[in-house]
């Protein structure tokens, strides 16, 4: 009875109360700006209220496959069609087959909304690649790879840092129009990788005989191209419209389809990226839903995403309307979304991304040779796709993990002392749980239960949202570094030695040189002693991501202020990222930076502590200041410093921002500590929640060993 | 301290009621873990007395003065104060003051705030706060010193903060707990003069806790001696110096310490190792003999001899440690005497000097009598 | 001990070139956001060669299509989530380490050990679970979710520490108290508190620091542009295509000011709270 009342009011009040649609996207700039305008115009149109939310591209995804199984996402959101697969299997989306008018796009664009013969979504506008030439350096631009290698020639100056050409040639996406235009296909007919093919090899090949012969500068990034190109020192660009916008007003240029490869006779085809308006599968409001996702992939809505927008829109009308069609930008664009083909939406896809930048890096580094780098793509690309572990059953380990609790209960048991009344052992009881309750609770509910639920997940194995019991399988595999060699990267065991080798520096560069400053400090009567010690704890001070993003950008090679000092002391320019020491080096120094004021304010109170009559009574006895440091400083050090120590030991361990920011793991992966390799199986590498969860449980496992043996050599007052 | 005394000055009519009440302690144990501490204790002290406990360190002493705070939960037993059984009040509820051995001042306050803090606490009014804080500054002359914070304060200020902490709260009893061993010596003369002033002054019950035996002697009305937990003997100060219950309270009280010395009664006499003394008081058999070092004076003959091993000289008269076949013996001689180390010496008692004990010390048989 | 003018010119100079160090980045991201630059670009020169204020105009007059002034709001929601943080973090963790110091129940040693071994899981996991959890609660989307979890995150590191200096305030002071007739609670707050007062800066910067730096959970968490916190706004100029380098650099600047500014207010109180709870662990 009361149920059904309950239902009545609520029916009665939604459909009183309509609420706005929610829309998410990760637009900024003009693209924000043409969104807005078009809910505008949907709202005006329709009456229905609109609620626009951006997020931050990196936590976009995450956020959407949270929030809407829960039901707290949006009702249509934007997002690139690469994703829609596993949107699909984690059932976020709703399906558009019988909505979608076909006719009304390109229909490469609606074909890259297709998962097993049902459409997702409406499709948006479209992202591809194209040449920029710049006409007053060439003036013909290349239709052919035989003409584009002598335009090259002609425009490339090496001594005078000009190039022929400059695209960010270490990124997958912008190496695939060559495996393409060599013959290569990524995929088989039953969709299964063939990263390992003679067609892989000549792109391979041809990209790295471009840059050896000097006619694109060594690691490029998007920063670089946009300052060449603006300086006029590169003379053609591999990019995609959202280059339009970096291009500065006083440079000429000309948007071309990428030429012909005059080997094969096939055309450099480059991916075609659609986003999409895609309908939440959970939506209240599905009819409105709809209608606005629609509405913002056709008419009014596209010649907006045109302008303010500065996109190429999916909708084949759009370029009937004179504002388009006197855009060159975008009739350029359009004509090369014609020669483009869509990026594959399947997982295979998504998991073809990691082994072949590793390939593609290797070849432009030189440490692998163009014909071997397919295989080593395809044996990561094995490494990276785990098969799903056979079910296990559950039985037995419940009972272990009952028989594990009653056994600690029972030791507990007889371990306590002798049995005396609970109220003479802990006369203070009731107070002092009634101090740590509001704590205890805080900490119970979100610290350990989410701890509990990770440590359980590493038990599981996790597909698109189902999970299923298997075993030990996922730390059986872990520890014996199955589907790759124990010395590669990907292997728990390197990870592991890289970790604590990443620890170990850290921390003894933290406490050399925090301490070493606060002997420097220490004398109370040092002028501007103050000033320094504020300018030392500035680091500190610095959220660790913005320190991360600053020293990223100061390891630069070639706009990196490190490499200017180098060469201002005649050394020549470091590529810090494209070799494991020098990589390794970038992060350790950028974690030190970050890291020295917390050890030097601790040392600076602990030498305080430490009696001046003892160093009195030391100088009596004769001793140099190196046994008073030896046999008085340090031991008396110790300690104050060793919890610190340990504490930070903990921190660095699982420091995860500087890894995953400053180098990435570059190369390859052979930088990457336990935790940002745990991060990308559960983040990256679709979603194998259990497999990271086990990493995690490894980590945890590792860290309290350490924690205890330091415990333990520390002796009893560390304790 | 009698009653109708002339009350000090700002001490309330209620000082007169406060003067019938009593404290008495029934049975008291107390043990941390399996370690007991305090094994049955039965005290009582009466109104205005100025009671000293002393004994070694770890003898409960400093417990027992907890307890009767209330900051010490006992394992069974009583506090009663007035007749009222008070064991299980907490100390906010006593009206006991209680001044630290560390002084536990507030390094956060002033010394203002210091005396007012637990006047605040009781919600007093602020004239009446201002009036007892200067009342207790002008009494131990903090006067000039209460702005400052207790870190700039000398040994013997923050020692009087201490206790003015207490005067202000003008309770019925003042617990003290080796309030005076952090001090240097001369200054620590010149406080037990000012607590002896204080206790006649304010007119109330005190609890003093001390290792040591010059303040239980120069302070007390009473002293309770402690070991092990146990009370060994209570009693007027010179009572327990001339008539010790045990060899513990005979030798822990006096110094030098009393010489002990093993012996046998043989019809009149006490006959020990390479000694013989006439017998008194009618204990039989096995004894312990005791005799203060103040009751022996070397000289040309005595039933003791030995070689001196060491000498104290203090000006007008020193002390002999002089080694005997019976054992270590300490004995005074006159400072003109020419005793020196390596010499052979006899020893005297001077007259009916004799205390005697149970061979095991527990038990005393007989004193000599008290010369006063 | 007397120092040869040497010797102090040597420590001068050691002291200058660390700080050199030190500000030498810093100066870099000031220069970008005053360069009129939207992109990296780096010399050794960490001064700006022309200086302009657009990149810190852009980012503190930002609206959105409402016309709600986005970065004021956000600004706010950062002031009340990290302060809200630091008030219950800081409340539950002085009460907890006050326990944990001075009394004895069971559970203690425990509870102790869970803390500590609570640090070692990796976070980035707790995401998914942790979700799930705030949905439970009904804390999705709201600025109360976000203050629970971080204050309970930065938990186990506020407790540890002041428990390890509450162990070196003397318990006689406290009895002191209870004999001045204290109630426990009034120990507590006017005499124990009072005195742990370096220590209560240093884990009241650690709670405000967590709350003030974070973006993925707020990001994730919350489902409007006006109640982000002011990281979240700063990520937004990292794009997939393109990072807008002067804008992030001011934002940078404006989101590190406020914890620098606590930092050095609070440093003198840095070493002495620090230490003392590291002393006894």
């Amino acid at each position: 009875m009361k149920q059904w009342a309950w239902l009545t009011i609520l029916l009665s009040v939604s459909a009183l109360a309509e609420k706005p649609l929610k829309l998410w996207h990760a637009y900024r700039g003009g693209e924000e700006r043409a969104i807005e305008l078009a809910v505008k115009k949907f709202t005006a149109e329709t009456g229905t209220q609109v609620e626009l939310l951006s997020v931050p591209y990196d936590a976009f995804s995450s956020k959407l496959t949270s929030a809407i199984p829960h039901d707290a996402g949006p009702d249509v959101f934007i997002f690139a069609h690469e994703r829609l697969r596993q949107f699909h299997r984690l059932k976020v989306v709703a399906t558009t087959t019988t909505r979608v008018d076909r006719t009304k796009y390109f229909p490469s664009t609606v074909d890259a909304l297709e998962v097993d013969g049902e459409l997702y979504g409406y499709p948006l506008s479209l992202k591809t690649l194209a040449l920029f030439v710049n006409t007053s350096l060439v003036t013909n631009a290349p239709t052919t790879t035989d003409e584009l290698l002598a335009e090259l020639a002609r425009t490339t100056d090496a001594t005078q840092y000009r190039y022929g050409l400059a695209y960010a040639a270490g990124d997958f996406y912008l190496h695939a129009p060559f495996v393409f235009g060599f013959g290569a296909k990524l995929f088989d007919e039953s969709g299964r990788a063939t990263l390992n093919t003679p067609g892989m090899a000549k792109s391979f090949g041809f990209v790295k005989s471009l840059q050896d012969r000097g006619f694109m500068p060594k690691e490029v990034s998007g920063a670089l191209v946009k300052s060449l190109f603006n300086e006029g020192r590169a003379a053609m660009v591999i990019s995609g419209p959202w280059f339009t916008g970096e291009i500065e007003k006083s440079v000429a240029y000309r948007i071309v389809p990428l030429p012909i490869v005059s080997e094969t006779g096939l055309p450099l085809t480059p991916w075609l990226g659609v986003e999409a308006a895609l309908v939440s599968s959970r939506t209240e409001q599905p009819e409105q839903a709809h209608a606005l996702a629609k509405y913002l992939s056709l008419g009014e809505a596209t010649a907006l995403r045109v302008d303010p927008g500065g996109q190429i829109p999916a909708e084949i009308a759009a370029y009937e309307r004179p504002e388009v069609q006197q855009d060159p930008i975008i009739s350029a664009f359009r004509d090369v979304a014609t020669r483009a083909a869509p990026t594959p939406n399947t997982l295979e896809m998504a998991r073809v991304w990691e082994p072949m930048k590793l390939a593609l890096r290797g070849v432009l580094q030189g440490d692998v040779l163009p014909d071997q780098a397919g295989a080593l793509a395809e044996r990561r690309f094995r490494a990276l796709n785990r098969e799903r572990p056979a079910d296990a059953n559950p039985l037995p380990f419940v009972l272990v993990a009952l028989l594990a609790v009653a056994g600690l209960a029972v030791w507990q048991w007889r371990r306590r002392g002798p049995a005396q009344a609970f109220a003479k052992r802990y006369p203070e009881a009731s107070r002092g749980l009634a101090y740590v309750a509001p704590a205890a609770i805080g900490i119970g509910v979100l610290v350990v239960i989410p701890f509990a639920v990770g440590i359980s997940l590493a038990f599981f194995h996790h597909d698109a949202g189902d999970y299923s019991f298997v075993g030990l399988a996922n730390f059986v595999d872990i520890l014996t570094s199955k589907g790759y060699r124990i010395t590669e990267p990907l292997s728990f065991w390197f990870t592991l030695a890289v970790t604590v080798a990443w620890t170990f520096i850290n921390v003894v560069l933290h406490v050399s040189i925090g301490l070493f400053l606060a002997i420097l400090l220490k004398d109370p009567l040092l002028k501007l002693r103050g000033f320094y010690r504020v300018v030392l704890i500035i680091p500190w001070a610095v959220p660790n991501y913005i320190t991360a993003l600053m020293w990223k950008g100061m390891f630069h090679q070639q706009f990196g202020a490190i490499n200017g000092l180098l060469a201002a002391f005649g050394i020549e320019p470091v590529s810090w990222f494209t070799h494991f020491s020098t990589s390794f080096a970038a992060n350790v120094i950028t974690n030190t930076w970050l890291g020295f004021p917390f050890m030097m304010v601790v040392s600076l109170g602990a030498l305080q502590s430490i009696p001046q009559d003892l160093y009195e009574a030391a100088e009596v006895d004769g001793a140099s200041k190196w046994v008073q440091f030896r046999r008085i400083t340090l031991p008396l050090l110790k300690p104050a410093l060793l919890p610190s120590v340990i504490l930070g030991s903990v921190w660095t361990f699982n420091m995860f921002n500087i890894i995953y920011l400053v180098s990435g793991g570059e190369p390859g992966g052979a930088t990457d500590i336990l935790v940002s390799e745990a991060y990308r199986w559960a983040f990256q590498r679709n979603e194998q929640y259990g497999f990271a969860a086990a990493y995690s449980v490894l980590i945890f496992f590792v860290l309290l060993a350490w924690t205890r043996i330091t415990r333990r050599l520390s002796g009893p007052e560390a304790a | 301290m009698k009653e109708g005394a002339k009350e000090p000055p700002g001490v309330t009519a209620s000082s007169t009621l406060r003067a019938v009440s009593g404290l008495r302690l029934v049975g008291i144990r107390k043990s941390y873990g399996d370690n007991p501490v305090v094994k049955g204790v039965d005290l009582e002290v009466a109104s205005g007395e100025f009671l000293v406990m002393v004994g070694p360190s770890g003898c409960g002493k400093t417990t027992l003065l907890r307890v009767i705070a209330g900051l010490e939960q006992v394992d069974s037993g009583q506090v009663l104060v007035d007749g009222k059984d008070m064991t299980s009040v907490p100390p906010r509820d006593r009206d006991v003051g209680m001044v630290f051995q560390s002084y536990a001042l507030y390094p956060h306050m002033t010394v203002r705030e210091n005396l007012a803090f637990g006047l605040e606490l009781r919600k007093l009014p602020r004239a009446d706060i201002e009036a007892r804080v200067a009342e207790a500054a002008r009494m131990l002359e903090l006067a000039p010193l209460l702005e400052r914070k207790p870190k700039a304060l000398s040994g013997g200020q923050r020692q009087r903060v201490a206790m003015g902490r207490v005067i202000v709260r003008r309770p019925q009893l003042f617990l003290f707990d080796e309030p005076l061993s952090n001090l240097d010596t001369a200054l620590r003369v010149q406080m037990r003069g000012e607590l002896a002033r204080l206790h006649r002054q304010l007119g109330v019950t005190m609890i003093y806790v001390t290792h040591d035996q010059v303040e239980a002697m120069t302070l007390a009305t009473r002293v309770a001696v402690f070991n092990k937990g146990i009370l060994q003997q209570l009693g007027a100060p010179l009572e327990l110096y001339h008539r010790p219950a045990n060899t513990f309270v005979a030798t822990f009280l006096g110094s030098p310490s009393m010489n002990l010395f093993d012996a046998r009664r043989d019809g009149a006499t006490f006959v020990g190792t390479g000694f013989s003394l006439s017998a008194t008081g009618d204990a039989t058999g096995d004894v312990k003999l005791g005799l203060r070092p103040q009751d022996l004076l070397v000289s040309s003959d005595g039933p003791f001899s030995g070689e001196v091993e060491a000498v104290e000289r203090l000006g007008f008269d020193g002390y002999a440690f002089v080694k005997t076949a019976a054992g270590p013996l300490t004995a005074r001689f006159d400072g003109t005497l020419p005793v020196d180390v390596g010499q052979n010496v006899k020893v005297k008692p001077s007259g009916d000097v004799l205390h005697v004990f149970s061979p095991d010390g527990a038990k005393a048989h007989h004193h000599p009598e008290a010369r006063r | 001990m007397k120092r040869s003018g040497l010797t102090v010119a040597l420590i001068h100079m050691g002291l200058v070139l660390a700080c050199a160090a030190s500000l030498y980045p810093v100066l870099w991201v000031v220069k970008m956001a005053l360069s009129p630059a939207q992109s990296l670009s780096l010399s050794i020169n960490p001064f700006p060669e022309t200086v302009t204020f657009d990149h810190f105009r852009d980012v503190i007059f930002s609206y959105d299509s409402q016309g709600r002034w986005l970065f004021g709001r956000q600004l706010l929601a950062s002031i009340v989530v990290s302060g809200a943080t630091t008030l219950v973090g800081l409340s539950l963790a002085v009460t907890a380490a006050y326990a944990l110091s001075r009394f004895r129940f069971p559970g203690k040693d425990a509870g102790m050990q869970t803390l500590l071994v609570t640090q070692m899981f990796p976070a980035t996991l707790m995401l998914v679970p942790l979700y799930r959890l705030l949905q439970t609660l009904g804390l999705l989307d709201s600025w109360g979710g976000l203050v629970l979890v971080y204050s309970t995150s930065s938990l186990p590191f506020c407790v540890w520490m002041l428990k390890g200096y509450f162990d070196t305030i003397p318990r006689e002071l406290e009895e002191a108290a209870v004999m001045d007739g204290a109630t426990p609670w009034q120990v507590f707050t006017r005499v124990v508190l009072p005195l742990a007062r370096p220590a209560l800066a240093v884990t009241a910067l650690f709670s405000f620091m967590t709350a003030w730096n974070e973006f993925i959970l707020a990001a994730t968490l919350i489902n409007d542009a006006a109640r982000f916190t002011l990281p979240v706004a700063l990520q937004q100029y990292v794009g997939e295509w393109k990072t807008e380098w002067g804008h992030f650099a001011a934002g940078a600047l404006i989101v590190s000011a406020p914890v620098m500014a606590l930092f050095f207010a609070l440093q003198k109180f840095l070493v002495g709270g620090l230490t003392a709870g590291a002393v006894k662990g």
